[in-house]
């Protein structure tokens, strides 16, 4: 069987997307990897190491991300949107290739054009901690490494389609939808980070250092806006202390989900552990209910940051933060339940460990994909299934944090399994898909 | 041979190695050594604009040696010798320096030295660099066949999915049922039927394209990615597929025995159906503990048995090989009363004993006397995330969460409430980790259901004791609320973590593949790569590779499979001839090497008087390279005169 006249299509290209991609890819199968933002790389991207080996995640992601570009069976269409999907005896799924106004061919990826950009725009990647130019690439190990015009803040100037040697300027380009035939869907669209505005009494939003976990993971990162040297937001000094809130927007009936995030502990211990490396000496407490370290090593390495690093766990409830206007430190009411009172601690940074949701524009999917959501809100594996990558639709695979809150390998098994269920499909099209039973 | 032209590429890698290394020092030192035509540094040289660099430099400075200062060569390696292969020289013109796990990371308090080692290693890298030689490499064709070791829920979903994607797969299985622990179980979460689940897999056996080998082991395994040879034993039951289940045998045998399956909560014969739902639906003689009376041979009508049935021995050629031989149950013998009290349970045993196919048909009565137990108390984290304590640890430590227990004892605790709400069930626990999918919601039910929660500390375990008028009791200190309490009870269910099987060492060694520090079969890494081994064309899914619970091992199963499936589909595996080489004019014909090579991979020729390398067998391990009394032995890629190359450059000129 010729399995390159077989298509598969992946939504998004998170590490969950890229290793479904890969896997389709190299067992023969012709991949549309489609993803919204101009590059590849998810969250996992913006993430400085990793838990619990301290893997500098670049290092172990950018390689699987330069695979996809060259990999033969891989259509990569970035900036890109799924409109819409019929099905007939395949899949119909219509593409909305978005205008880079920058000719993907012809870009070498040089940079003159953002060096003489003028325009600065809050980094989307950077969370907005630093600015990037209306022209860029979200971050320098970018795939494809082709800029994109931010058309919104664009004002026309003409400077980088003076300066480009390329030719690759094209302020005319616009959007194409294109359509292909696919035999089976792998939805792999991830997760958005808790909104911590909606957590009002942490004063995100209103207090200089508070900062969500992703915000943290930036200013640890040697790529972030501080160059890897952990500093506060307020005045950039470095702190002497830092505590992080556990379970905000997961555990939680006031945010509205009662689920855990999964990754939460793991994530914040690593920080504490890593800001424990870049400050030597700084004091880390981590205010939890339960510490949730079921991965393999994960146990261990919470173990290992507590008696190794010295980060302390306090299993305590934040009622409030208040911000001393004049140093704009952090006062937390807390109650220690180990000693049952009510203390007032001062820290110079409070991280949010923010949970795991679905994604904003899941509803959209939703109806695009005509594939149901469980109660939490994530993409719901169909009744009575063994196999959670098995959605509601026949031919239609859920892999990743778009079933739900997962951390990386977790993900990655499960973007192999959905492969696999999503390759069996569609070498037995013509009985339409699979079901477990 | 050509002038070699150096490019050397040194790695900030973040901060991890420049923020110890100096690299731009690094950088203008190496500029200046011999050979040496260019040499720059870079934020990350794996990304693309570090790769591309190298390709560029390739092409315009007419480059034929790289060299990449970095991290280790066990995940990067590939990815420069891809990029070697692009901008189109051999991928084994190529050498890395380790400059991250060996000086960056190792001296992180000494960045001068730091950076006077990495020159070190760079100046060796260069000097080996400069003698390496072309690799050829050799296309093998894959057998499309595949070998799942272990019939559990992952080794049979695994199974079914490459068969269904058309590929012959033999299912190995040791005992003479499948199912592994599932079959033991009576629900799983959110109160789906275990024997259910167990049948819908079952079902799954019957397509032709997988045999299923029970009371079977390999005994021997050889051979190479994409071909492999198995051997497999098949012990014999005794029982052929005649036996209807009619059960006469059974009632006539007179052996009687615990029963295994049911913790010895009850008894079997030596002839026996393991299960009431056992796959296959076939009787099993137990042949160590049978007297061979002949009473069952003479009540069977359908002629299903023969006690002289002998083993069988199966030779099959597989490509690929899928490692799913789940965990072992941790044995708490000496702990919270375990082995002393009868009421003392594990909780696969309570699985037993709530079950509809167990000891008591599902009714939850407690050992010793049989009667429905009013209060009962779940001791959470036995054999799982140990320190090493004074008071009570006597077995080696399982520094591990075993992640599947929180969920599963809230479950049964659940169960039990609701099934008789005057009851008192008690949690004794250090974290509640339901971080499933809808098990925080199991977690409040069970909170407002009334069972009672008590939290305790590592250092301050709970204790299991009888009392002097016979009442089984456990003390513990609650941490949240300070108090000390001593709660009777009439059954204690120890929440036992996973362990790595026995036979791990036995798979391991056979298959070539390495364990993790917790006992558990090692991912090639822990984070990209969770379902490879180290070993090429071997991959591992389910709990044989860490704890885990029955959606995750499937997940992880199909995720193998999936692995496995790209090697079948493709159909031709891709070798680097980096294997040994015979110099036939010096080679004496000692066969020294022939004795000690793994692999089988070097044979005498008797008539020619000197050894011949098989390449396909060949893994280039260099212990044949290592006995040669005259060097006429080597290993391509690693002559003696290229690692010689490196110790020469790091002494003192």
């Amino acid at each position: 069987m010729d399995l390159r006249k077989k298509n598969v299509l992946v939504i998004g290209g998170g590490v969950c997307g890229i290793q479904s991609s890969l896997d389709l890819a190299d067992m023969g199968f012709n991949v549309y990897l489609v993803e919204k933002e101009p590059s590849i790389g998810g969250h996992m991207a913006q993430l400085d190491k990793t838990f619990p080996t301290l893997d500098c995640s670049a290092c172990i992601l950018t390689p699987k991300m330069v695979d996809v570009a060259r990999h033969p069976n891989i259509n990569l269409l970035t900036y890109s949107e799924i409109t819409n999907i019929s099905k007939g005896d395949r899949f119909n799924v219509t593409i909305l290739r978005k205008p880079r106004y920058v000719e993907e061919e012809k870009c070498t990826g040089c940079g003159i054009c953002t060096e003489h950009c003028p325009i600065e725009v809050a980094s989307e990647f950077e969370m907005k901690l630093s600015t990037r130019k209306a022209i860029y690439v979200p971050f320098p190990q970018a795939i494809p490494l082709v800029f994109t015009i931010d058309k919104e803040h664009c004002i026309t100037c003409g400077l980088c389609e003076k300066m480009c040697e390329a030719g690759a300027i094209n302020y005319d380009q616009k959007p194409i939808n294109m359509s292909v035939k696919v035999e089976s869907i792998i939805v792999a669209t991830g997760f958005n980070s808790f909104d911590a505005r909606k957590s009002g009494e942490y004063g995100y939003g209103r207090y200089d250092n508070v900062v969500t976990g992703l915000e943290f993971e930036r200013l640890l990162s040697a790529g972030g806006p501080f160059g890897g040297h952990l500093a506060r937001l307020s005045d950039g000094k470095i702190p002497k202390r830092i505590a992080f809130i556990q379970c905000v927007g997961s555990r939680d009936e006031k945010s509205g989900n009662l689920n855990c995030s999964r990754v939460c502990c793991m994530y914040s211990t690593k920080q504490a552990v890593l800001a424990k490396e870049h400050v030597p000496g700084v004091d880390i407490q981590i205010f939890y209910s339960d510490i949730r370290a079921f991965g393999k090593g994960f146990e261990e390495f919470y173990r290992r940051s507590e008696n190794e690093f010295g980060v302390k766990f306090i299993r305590g409830f934040v009622s409030e933060i208040l911000e001393d206007p004049d140093t704009k430190n952090l006062l937390l009411r807390v109650e220690d339940t180990e000693t049952e009172e009510l203390i007032d601690r001062e820290f110079d940074i409070v991280v949010l460990s923010t949970g795991l949701w679905p994604r904003n524009d899941i509803e959209l999917m939703e109806k695009t994909l005509n594939i149901s959501r469980s109660n939490d809100g994530f993409f719901a594996p169909a009744e009575l299934q063994l196999s959670s990558v098995i959605a509601t639709t026949s031919g239609i695979y859920i892999a990743g944090a778009a079933e739900g809150p997962k951390d990386i390998p977790d993900s990655i098994s499960q973007a192999s399994a959905a492969a696999m269920k999503a390759s069996i499909s569609s070498v037995r099209t013509h009985i339409g898909g699979i079901t477990d039973d | 041979m050509i002038k070699p032209r150096v490019g050397v590429y040194v790695c900030h890698c973040g901060t991890n190695i420049a923020g110890v290394v100096n690299v731009e020092d690094v950088t203008k030192y190496v500029e200046k050594l011999p050979n040496v035509v260019t040499a720059k540094h870079y934020v990350y040289m794996c990304s693309q604009p570090g790769q591309v660099l190298i390709k560029n430099d390739i092409k315009e400075l007419n480059l034929n040696r790289i060299i990449v200062a970095s991290c280790s060569p066990r995940m990067h390696e590939p990815t420069y010798q891809t990029a070697l292969e692009e901008a189109g020289i051999n991928p084994f013109f190529f050498e890395m320096a380790n400059i991250r796990e060996h000086v960056s990371w190792a001296h992180i308090n000494e960045p001068e030295r730091a950076t006077e080692k990495a020159k070190d290693l760079i100046r060796m890298a260069i000097a080996r660099a400069c003698l390496l030689e072309p690799i050829s490499k050799m296309e093998v064709n894959v057998t499309e066949k595949a070998l799942v070791l272990g019939a559990g829920v992952a080794g049979i979903t695994a199974a079914y999915d490459l068969a269904q994607m058309g590929f012959e797969v033999y299912l190995v299985e040791k005992e003479s049922h499948v199912g592994g622990h599932l079959a033991l179980l009576n629900q799983l979460s959110r109160s789906r039927d275990a024997s259910e689940i167990l049948t819908s897999l079952t079902q799954k056996l019957s397509t032709p394209k997988i045999k299923l080998l029970n009371n079977s082991e390999v005994v021997e395994f050889t051979g190479y990615v994409g071909n492999f040879k198995a051997k497999i034993v098949q012990k014999p039951r005794y029982v052929n597929a005649k036996c209807d289940l009619c059960g006469k045998c059974e009632d006539v045998c007179p052996i009687n025995l615990p029963n295994r399956l049911n913790f010895g909560l009850n008894q079997r014969k030596a002839i026996h159906l393991p299960l009431p739902n056992s796959y296959p639906p076939i009787y099993v003689v137990d042949k160590e503990n049978c007297n061979g009376c002949g009473n069952c041979l003479k009540i069977c009508e359908n002629g299903a048995i023969n006690l002289n049935d002998k083993p069988l021995e199966i030779d099959v050629d597989v490509g690929m090989v899928i490692v799913t031989t789940g965990f072992e149950p941790y044995k708490p013998d000496g702990e919270f009363g375990y082995g002393k009290y009868k009421d003392v349970i594990t909780q696969l045993t309570l699985e037993r004993i709530l079950s509809k196919n167990g000891p008591s048909k599902g009714e939850l009565v407690t050992p010793s006397n049989g009667k429905s137990p009013k209060n009962i108390a779940f001791i959470m984290c036995v054999g799982s995330r140990q320190e090493s304590c004074d008071n009570q640890t006597i077995k080696p430590i399982n520094a591990y969460c075993s992640r599947y227990c929180c969920s599963s004892t809230l479950k049964n605790a659940l169960l039990i409430k609701q099934n008789s709400p005057e009851s008192n069930v008690y949690v004794i626990y250090r974290d509640i980790r339901t971080f499933e999918r809808g098990n925080e919601e199991l977690y409040r039910s069970c909170r407002a259901s009334g069972i009672t929660f008590i939290r305790f500390k590592q250092d301050v375990p709970p204790t299991v004791e009888k009392t002097s008028n016979n009442q089984l009791t456990v003390n513990v200190k609650d941490y949240l609320f300070k108090v000390n309490m001593e709660i009777n009870v009439d059954l204690v269910v120890l929440v036992e973590g996973m362990v790595s099987r026995n036979d791990t060492d036995d798979v391991r060694f056979k298959f070539s593949i390495t364990r993790s520090e917790d006992g558990f079969f090692q991912e090639a890494h822990a984070k990209m790569n969770p379902l490879n081994t180290f070993a090429e064309g071997i991959f591992i899914g389910g709990a044989c590779q860490g704890p885990k619970d029955v959606e995750d091992t499937v997940l992880q199963a199909s995720g193998a499979a999936a692995k496995a499936a790209i090697f079948l589909c493709r159909g031709k595996v891709v070798l680097d001839l980096v294997t040994a080489t015979v110099d036939e004019e010096r080679c004496t014909g000692c066969a020294k090497c022939v004795n000690v090579c793994p692999y089988k991979a070097i044979e005498l020729d008797e008539t020619k008087e000197l050894v011949q390398v098989i390449e396909v067998k060949c893994k280039g391990c260099g212990s044949c390279s290592s006995t040669c009394p005259i060097g006429a032995v080597q290993v391509r890629h690693y002559r003696d005169k290229q690692i010689l190359a490196m110790v020469e450059n790091i002494l003192p000129s």
